[in-house]
C-alpha cells in the first residue's frame, strides 16, 4: 500500500507565551523568534502512514510546500519510516490561498502511484481546513475529514472513523484511493531519533519549483488566488473579564466570595 | 438580487444551533443588500427542520430523500453544487463544523468559487463580500479579500454570530433530489458513541476544567480537590486529553463536548478557540491562568492572573471556609 | 573467563561485541554491591547486577525492552560502590539508546527531546523567551551579557530550568545579585545558550547529545573567558566530564565560586536567617564530583543557621529521583519515593530549612515536602536562595 503524506512545517505558537508580531508588511508575521516545527495533525498523519506501512507494507512519500527550513520537519519524518519526500519550493508560492495551495500540491501527485494520501486536518498558523478536502475533489479521490480511526478492511476499502462534536465517532466505508485528513490523538506519534534523522539525510528530497510543477505564474500565488489574505490585524480584546487582583490568598479570597454570592458554593 | 444560501446543518435528528447562527448572519447581509436567505436543507423525513429553517429564512430549499437520512460528504457536494449552478446564489454559508469541512473546500473546488474558511465576520462592499478569520490559534485577525464571482463560498465559525429571533416565515419548497445514483466512494455506516465513564460532563452543574497549564498528571489530584469542594467534575482541554491527564470522555471542546454547566472554572487553560466553542451555554465562567494575554479572558466573566499552582490551592481552602 | 569470552564473541554480532567493550562488562566480577546500594530498589525491580549480567549473555534488544531501564536515576552509587572501577548504570544508558533509536520512548520524553533539538530546552519553551528571567533582579539594573571575543573572568550557563521554570527562576536572578555583589566580572551566555546535553544523554538519546557537544563547544569556544560556571550540577557536570577535552578552560559549579568569594571576603554573608539546615548533597555535585564541602561551608558562613548532617549524606547521600532524566519519566511504582523519604528524614532531625544546590532537588523535595504535608513545618530552599535573602 503506498501511501502520500502531505506534511506542512509551521512556526510553534502553541505556548500561550508565544506572541505573534504582525511584520511591517502586514501580510507576514515576525519570524525570527519563533521555531518551527511540523504541523501538529501532519505528525500524526506521519505516524498514521508508518503504522499502515509496518502492517501492509508498500511506501511512503511526502509532500511538502515549503521553504528549504523545511527540510527539517520532511527529514524527521523520514526518519521516522517515509521513504522520499517531494518538496515544492518557489517564491512565486507566496500568498497562495487554499485552494491554489492544493492546486500546486497536486502537481507532485499527479506523477506518484498510491493508494492512499493522508495528511493533517488543520495546520495551526492559518487553521484553514480545507487543503486536504480540496485536493480530494481535484484528484477525484473520495475522502473523509477529521479521520480520528482508520483500519483497512479487505481489497481496496477503509473502515474510518470521523471525530465529530461531542466525541461522537461518524463510521464510514471509503474506497480506495482515497484521501483522509488526519485528527490529532489518533495515535502516538513516535521519536524520531537524531541518529534516524542524521541517517535520513540520505534519502531524496526532489524539489520541485514553479516550472517544475508546470503551473503558470498567473496560477499560483496571490495572482492564482480567489480569496487572499489582505491584512492581518491584532484582534480586538473582547469584553474582557474582571480581573480579580492581589496576591494568591486575595484574589481566592474574593473569588470564593463571588462565588458563594452567585450561589455556586 | 441575490440568494444568500446557508446549508441547513442537522445530525441523529437535531437541527444544530450554529444553522439558525448563520441565518442570522445571512440575514444581517441580505438586509444590506436587499437579497433573500435561502436554508438549503438535505434530509430524509425532516419537515419540522424544514420549518424550523422557515423562521429565520426567506425560503427553504428542502431535499427529501433517504440517501440524506446521514450526513455523508460524497452526496452532498455533487448535489449542492447542482443546487447552487441552478439557483445561481451570490454567498453560500456553510458552518465550520466537522461536517463544513467535510463539504465546503471540495464544494468550492466544483464550483470554481473564492472560498475561505472559518469566518468570525462578514460584510458587503456593494456586492462583494470581505471577510475576517483568525491565524495563528486566534493570536492574529486576518482580512480576506475575494475576487470578484458570481458565487463566493464560506465557512462560518460555530457562535461567531449569536442566533437571532425567528421572525420570518418563508416557504418551504421540495425540491427533487439533484444527486443521480449513490454517493461515490464512501458509505455512513454508523455512529458510535465515544465511551462514557461514570460522569457525564454535558450534564455537569459544575465543571472545574483542566488544560496544558496544570503541566503534568501528577497535578490532577490538586484539580479534583478543588472540584470535589466546589461539587464539581473534573474536565479538560484537548491538551489534558491528549497528555492522558483525563479520559477522553471528559475533554471539552469542539472536538469533546459541549457543556452547559452553571459555572466553569478553567484551571491553565489558555482559551483556544476549540475549546471556548464548547463552553459557550455556561453560565459563569472563571479563568485562572498565569498569561495576562490569553485569550480564555476573553470569554471569562472573572479572570484571575497568576500561578494557578498558587491560586488552586489557596482557593481550595478558601472555599471550604465559606462553605 | 578466556574460554567463554571465545564463546561470546563468536555468537555476538559486531555491534554487542562493541556494547560489552564500551560498558567495560567483561571487567564486572558480579559481586552485587551495585544492586545492594541501589536507592531505587525500594521502588522499582531494578536490579543492575542483573542487567550487567543479562548484557553479556545476549539478547540486548529483549533488555531495552523493560520498563526498569527506565527506573534507574544515574545517582553514582552502583559506581562509587564498584570495586572494579565500573560506571554499571551507563549499561542501562545504553539499553535505552537503543529504544531512542527506534522512536519507543513515552511521550513525555519524545515532547522533551524534540523541544530541545527545535527549541534548545526541555520545556517546549520558546528560545527567545530564555531570557525574559532576567528582568525586575533586585538591585540590579541589567544583567551582564558576555560579548563574543571580549574577556570576562566567569562565563556562567543558566540551567534550561532555571530561565523557565517559574520556581527555579529565583536561582538565576540571586546568582545574578550574587556576582554583581561580589564584584565578578562576569557575562551571561543569552538566547544563543542551550542546553547542556546532560539528561539528553541520560535519556539515551546519544545523537542528539553529540549534537549538543558540537554546538555548545563551539558556542563557548566563540567566548573568552577564565571560568565556566554552572547553575545546575547536571549541566556541571555535563560540561566538566563529557565534552572530553572540549572545554578547555575550568568548569566550576556555583557552590565552589561563591565559596571562593567568601573565602576571599568579596562576598560577606551579612544578614542573619534562623533555624536548623540541612544539606541534601545533589548526586551529581557529590557522588559525581566530590564537592561536599564547599556547600556546607557556604551554608556555615550565614549568620545564625545550625547545620545539620543527614545520616545519609555526603557519598552515601540518597538520591532525590530527580535525575537520570526522569524529570520526563514517571516511575510505575507506588511505593514511597525517595525524596519523601528524605523528607521525613529531615523533619525527624528537626530541620526547619533542607538545603539544595541543585534545580532538579529542589524541585523534587519541595514537591515531597507538599505530598507530606511538612510546610508548615520546614522548606525546601536552593543555597542561592539563602543567600538572596541575607543579602
Amino acid at each position: 500500500m503506498n501511501i502520500v503524506v502531505l506534511v506542512k512545517q509551521v512556526p510553534d505558537t502553541s505556548d500561550p507565551e508565544t506572541e505573534v508580531i504582525i511584520d511591517s508588511t502586514g501580510r507576514g508575521i515576525d519570524e525570527s523568534k519563533l521555531s518551527f516545527v511540523i504541523n501538529d495533525a501532519d505528525n500524526y498523519a506521519v505516524e498514521e502512514a508508518v503504522r499502515l506501512k509496518e502492517k501492509h507494507g508498500g511506501e511512503i512519500t511526502l509532500v511538502c510546500l515549503g521553504r528549504e527550513s523545511a527540510n527539517q520537519v520532511i527529514r524527521m519524518a523520514l526518519a521516522k519510516g517515509a521513504d522520499s519526500a517531494i518538496r515544492l519550493d518557489d517564491e512565486k508560492f507566496s500568498y497562495s490561498d487554499p485552494i491554489t495551495t492544493a492546486k500546486i500540491l497536486k502537481t507532485a501527485l499527479d506523477g506518484l502511484d498510491y493508494d492512499l494520501v493522508l495528511t493533517g486536518c488543520m495546520a495551526s498558523d492559518d487553521g484553514y481546513t480545507a487543503i486536504g478536502v480540496a485536493l480530494a475533489k481535484m484528484l477525484g479521490l473520495p475522502h473523509a475529514a477529521m479521520v480520528k480511526s482508520v483500519e483497512v478492511i479487505g481489497d481496496n476499502k477503509m473502515k474510518i472513523g470521523r471525530e465529530l462534536e461531542g466525541g461522537l465517532m461518524e463510521m464510514n466505508e471509503v474506497d480506495m484511493p482515497c484521501l483522509l485528513t488526519i485528527q490529532t490523538g489518533i495515535n502516538e506519534p513516535r521519536y524520531a531519533s537524531f541518529k534516524g534523522i542524521r541517517e535520513a539525510s540520505r534519502k531524496e528530497i526532489k524539489v520541485m519549483d514553479l516550472a517544475a510543477t508546470g503551473l503558470s505564474e498567473e496560477e499560483v500565488g496571490e495572482a492564482g488566488s480567489k480569496a487572499v489574505m489582505a491584512q492581518y490585524s491584532v484582534p480586538e480584546v473582547g469584553e474582557l473579564a474582571e480581573i480579580l487582583e492581589g496576591d494568591a490568598s486575595e484574589t481566592s479570597a474574593k473569588l470564593a466570595e463571588i462565588l458563594k454570592e452567585k450561589g455556586l458554593v | 438580487m441575490h440568494d444568500i444560501f446557508v446549508l441547513a446543518e442537522h445530525r441523529q435528528g437535531e437541527l444544530r444551533e450554529v444553522t439558525l447562527e448563520m441565518m442570522t448572519l445571512a440575514g444581517q447581509l441580505a438586509e444590506q443588500s436587499g437579497g433573500k436567505v435561502t436554508a438549503v436543507l438535505l434530509g430524509s423525513g425532516v419537515d419540522e427542520f424544514a420549518q424550523k429553517c422557515a423562521q429565520y429564512a426567506d425560503r427553504v430549499l428542502y431535499v427529501d430523500d433517504p440517501i440524506f437520512e446521514n450526513f455523508n460528504a460524497m452526496a452532498y457536494v455533487p448535489a449542492l453544487a447542482q443546487l447552487i449552478e441552478e439557483q445561481k446564489p451570490h454567498l453560500v454559508l456553510i458552518a465550520h463544523t466537522t461536517q463544513g469541512v467535510d463539504v465546503a473546500p471540495a464544494l468550492a473546488v466544483e464550483l470554481d468559487a473564492p472560498f475561505t474558511t472559518e469566518i468570525i465576520e462578514m460584510s458587503l462592499e456593494g456586492e462583494k463580500p470581505a471577510a475576517t478569520r483568525q491565524y495563528y490559534g486566534g493570536k492574529i485577525n486576518g482580512r480576506i479579500e475575494f475576487k470578484d464571482s458570481d458565487v463566493y463560498l464560506v465557512t462560518v465559525r460555530e457562535a461567531a454570530v449569536p442566533a437571532g429571533e425567528a421572525t420570518k416565515s418563508g416557504e418551504v419548497q421540495k425540491v427533487e433530489n439533484p444527486l443521480k445514483g449513490e454517493a461515490g466512494g464512501r458509505r455512513f455506516l454508523e455512529y458510535v458513541e465515544a465511551a462514557v465513564g461514570e460522569v457525564d460532563i454535558t450534564q455537569s452543574e459544575k465543571l472545574v476544567s483542566v488544560g496544558r497549564g496544570i503541566k503534568e498528571e501528577k497535578n490532577v489530584p490538586l484539580m479534583e480537590e478543588l472540584a470535589k469542594v466546589l461539587g464539581a467534575d473534573l474536565s479538560g482541554s484537548r491538551a489534558a486529553v491528549d497528555a492522558g491527564w483525563l479520559p477522553t470522555d471528559r475533554q471539552v471542546g469542539i472536538s469533546g463536548k459541549t457543556v452547559k454547566p452553571k459555572l466553569y472554572l478553567a484551571v491553565g487553560i489558555s482559551g483556544a478557540f476549540q475549546h471556548v466553542t464548547g463552553i459557550k451555554g455556561a453560565d459563569v465562567v472563571v479563568a485562572i491562568n498565569k498569561d495576562p494575554n490569553a485569550p480564555i479572558f476573553q470569554y471569562a466573566d472573572y479572570g484571575i492572573v497568576d500561578d494557578l499552582f498558587k491560586v488552586v490551592p489557596a482557593l481550595t481552602e478558601k472555599l471550604k471556609e465559606v462553605k | 573467563m578466556y574460554v567463554e569470552t571465545q564463546k561470546l564473541e563468536q555468537k555476538m554480532t559486531p555491534e554487542e561485541v562493541s556494547f560489552v567493550e564500551k560498558y567495560d562488562l567483561l571487567g564486572c566480577i558480579q559481586c552485587g554491591k551495585c544492586t545492594g546500594g541501589c536507592p531505587v530498589t525500594t521502588r522499582s525491580d531494578l536490579n543492575i547486577r542483573r542487567f550487567v549480567y543479562d548484557c553479556l549473555q545476549d539478547h540486548l534488544e529483549e533488555l531495552s525492552k523493560k520498563p526498569e531501564i527506565w527506573d534507574c536515576t544515574t545517582c553514582n552509587t552502583c559506581a562509587i560502590r564498584c570495586p572494579k572501577g565500573l560506571d554499571p548504570f551507563e549499561v542501562l544508558l545504553g539499553l535505552r539508546s537503543f529504544e531512542v533509536e527506534e522512536g519507543n520512548v513515552q511521550p513525555t520524553v519524545r515532547d522533551a527531546l524534540e523541544s530541545i533539538f527545535n527549541n534548545g530546552n526541555p520545556w517546549g519553551k520558546p528560545r527567545a523567551k530564555r531570557c525574559d528571567w532576567m528582568q525586575d533582579i533586585e538591585g540590579v539594573e541589567k544583567v551582564k551579557i558576555a560579548n563574543p571575543g571580549e574577556k570576562v573572568d566567569v562565563l556562567v550557563h543558566i540551567c534550561c530550568t532555571a530561565c523557565y521554570d517559574p520556581r527555579i527562576i529565583p536561582l538565576a536572578k540571586n546568582l545574578v545579585r550574587v556576582l554583581e555583589k561580589a564584584g565578578v566580572d562576569y557575562g551571561f551566555i543569552g538566547e544563543a545558550e542551550s542546553d547542556c546535553g546532560s539528561e539528553v544523554r541520560r535519556l539515551g538519546e546519544e545523537g542528539l547529545f553529540e549534537m549538543l557537544v558540537e554546538d555548545n563547544t563551539e558556542l563557548f569556544g566563540s567566548y573568552d573567558f577564565d571560568r565556566l560556571v554552572c547553575i545546575s550540577p547536571h549541566c556541571y557536570n555535563t560540561f566538566k566530564n563529557e565534552y572530553s577535552d572540549l572545554i578547555t578552560k575550568p568548569v566550576m559549579h556555583y557552590s565552589q565560586l561563591v565559596a571562593e568569594l567568601i573565602e576571599d571576603k568579596k562576598l560577606v554573608p551579612s544578614g542573619e536567617l534562623e533555624g536548623k539546615v540541612v544539606y541534601h548533597d545533589p548526586c551529581y555535585l557529590g557522588k559525581k564530583n566530590n564537592v561536599f564541602d564547599e556547600p556546607r561551608y557556604i551554608l556555615g558562613q550565614i549568620p545564625g543557621l545550625e547545620l545539620l548532617e543527614f545520616r545519609r549524606s555526603r557519598e552515601r547521600s540518597l538520591c532525590c529521583e530527580g535525575g537520570g532524566g526522569k524529570m520526563w519519566v514517571e516511575s510505575e511504582s507506588k511505593q514511597e519515593r525517595l525524596a519523601e523519604v528524605r523528607m521525613s528524614d529531615a523533619k525527624q532531625m528537626g530541620a526547619n530549612i533542607v538545603a539544595v544546590a541543585c534545580p532538579f532537588c529542589l524541585l523534587t523535595l519541595e514537591d515531597a515536602m507538599k505530598v507530606k504535608g511538612f510546610e508548615e513545618e520546614m522548606r525546601v530552599a536552593d543555597i542561592l536562595e539563602l543567600l538572596g535573602e541575607i543579602l
